[in-house]
């Protein structure tokens, strides 16, 4: 891990904690992207905040999560029950309405109550909820802890799973497209070192463990190798047909205020050219020796 | 009359432009961007992350 990338930009990360704010940042300009929620995006370029989506965070990632000894086996067990989702903004609410539609139950059938993520595992141990969907790595928390069980992986039920974006500042990609493509770039490399090899990935959960998630490695290992499809990070361009659905079905279920077309919110451009760049992944350190890089 | 104008243009113009940097960039952001230009410095980009997945 450096500070700078190999051309010598300094990207530097700035955790927010609330959607009004990463509005306000974007506005002011005081960050040149962000990673959120697909819908979020979806619904700031309706609210007219000028950005476009120019990569994906992941596919999968995401499980829907009941109690060890739950009678919960199916999706259907979970009609009348209460199920946390992290956001009204989140993929994941799109899915468990997509869900309730595909096994013919009443929209209103499950009670889904907003959580931050954190929260649910804590939720779920409480019995405050029956069951929660979340983004790892909370959604493995209570399952390493022994107390819940997985009832669905994403990629079991809506296969390449989208849950977080990248999106930049429209100003940017009109006055400095080098800059983005370094940024874009970037990340889809790290996604092919990761996904490269299972024991690059373990070299990761050290490294985010302890420099970005504060969460325990073992965790993280767990996220991130069982199984190892659980969390992908290839595959990342914005594809319209993907993309379409989410915005549909968000529609739909009143999540967006209104239709937005793809063009007005993505721009796959960057992906594309970045999935055409030679890959020198060999020159990535592992171990010890990227320890000695921090 | 001609030596006025001329003169009063230019106060005008710096003022403008003082004011605009004020409002608009901030003198740091400013001083940052003329560093990166004379490549005194390395550019910065800051990318926000919001846990809620």
């Amino acid at each position: 891990m450096t500070e700078h990338s190999e051309e010598g930009t300094f990207f530097k990360s700035r955790k927010f904690t609330d959607w009004p704010t990463v509005k306000e940042a974007l506005i002011a300009k005081e960050i040149g992207g962000v990673f959120i929620l697909a819908p979020m995006a979806m619904q700031l370029v309706a609210d007219g905040i000028p950005i476009k989506v120019v990569y994906l965070g992941h596919r999968d990632g995401t499980a829907i999560v009941v109690g060890k000894d739950s009678e919960i086996h199916d999706f259907s067990d979970l009609a009348g029950k209460v199920v946390a989702i992290p956001s009204r903004y989140a993929n994941q609410n799109v899915l468990m309405h997509r869900m309730m539609r595909q096994w013919g139950m009443a929209p209103d059938s499950i009670e889904l109550r907003e959580l931050p993520p954190p929260e649910h595992p804590i939720a779920l141990q409480s019995g405050s909820i029956d069951a929660y969907i979340v983004g790892e790595p909370f959604a493995a928390k209570a399952e390493v802890d022994g107390y819940g069980r997985v009832l669905y992986q994403t990629k079991d039920i809506w296969k390449d799973f989208i849950s977080c974006v990248l999106v930049v500042r429209d100003d940017l990609i009109e006055d400095d497209r080098e800059l983005i493509q370094e940024l874009v770039s970037g990340i889809a490399k790290s996604g092919m070192w990761l996904d490269e090899d299972p024991a690059h990935r373990m070299d990761a959960a050290e490294i985010a463990a302890k420099n970005y998630y504060f969460q325990s490695p073992e965790l993280l290992k767990h996220v991130l190798s069982k199984p190892v499809d659980r969390v992908k990070y290839t595959r990342l361009t914005p594809l319209r047909e993907d993309f379409n659905e989410i915005m549909t079905l968000a529609h739909e279920i009143g999540v967006l205020s209104r239709e937005v077309d793809f063009e007005e919110y993505a721009d796959d451009s960057f992906a594309l050219a970045a999935s055409k760049e030679p890959w020198a992944l060999e020159r990535l350190p592992r171990g010890e020796a990227a320890e000695a890089e921090q | 009359m001609k030596r006025k104008v001329f003169l009063g243009a230019i106060v005008w113009t710096l003022l403008i432009t003082v004011v605009h940097i004020s409002l608009n960039i901030g003198w740091t952001e400013l001083s940052k961007q003329v560093e990166v230009m004379r490549g005194e410095r390395r550019e910065e980009l800051i990318v926000g992350f919001l846990p809620v997945t």
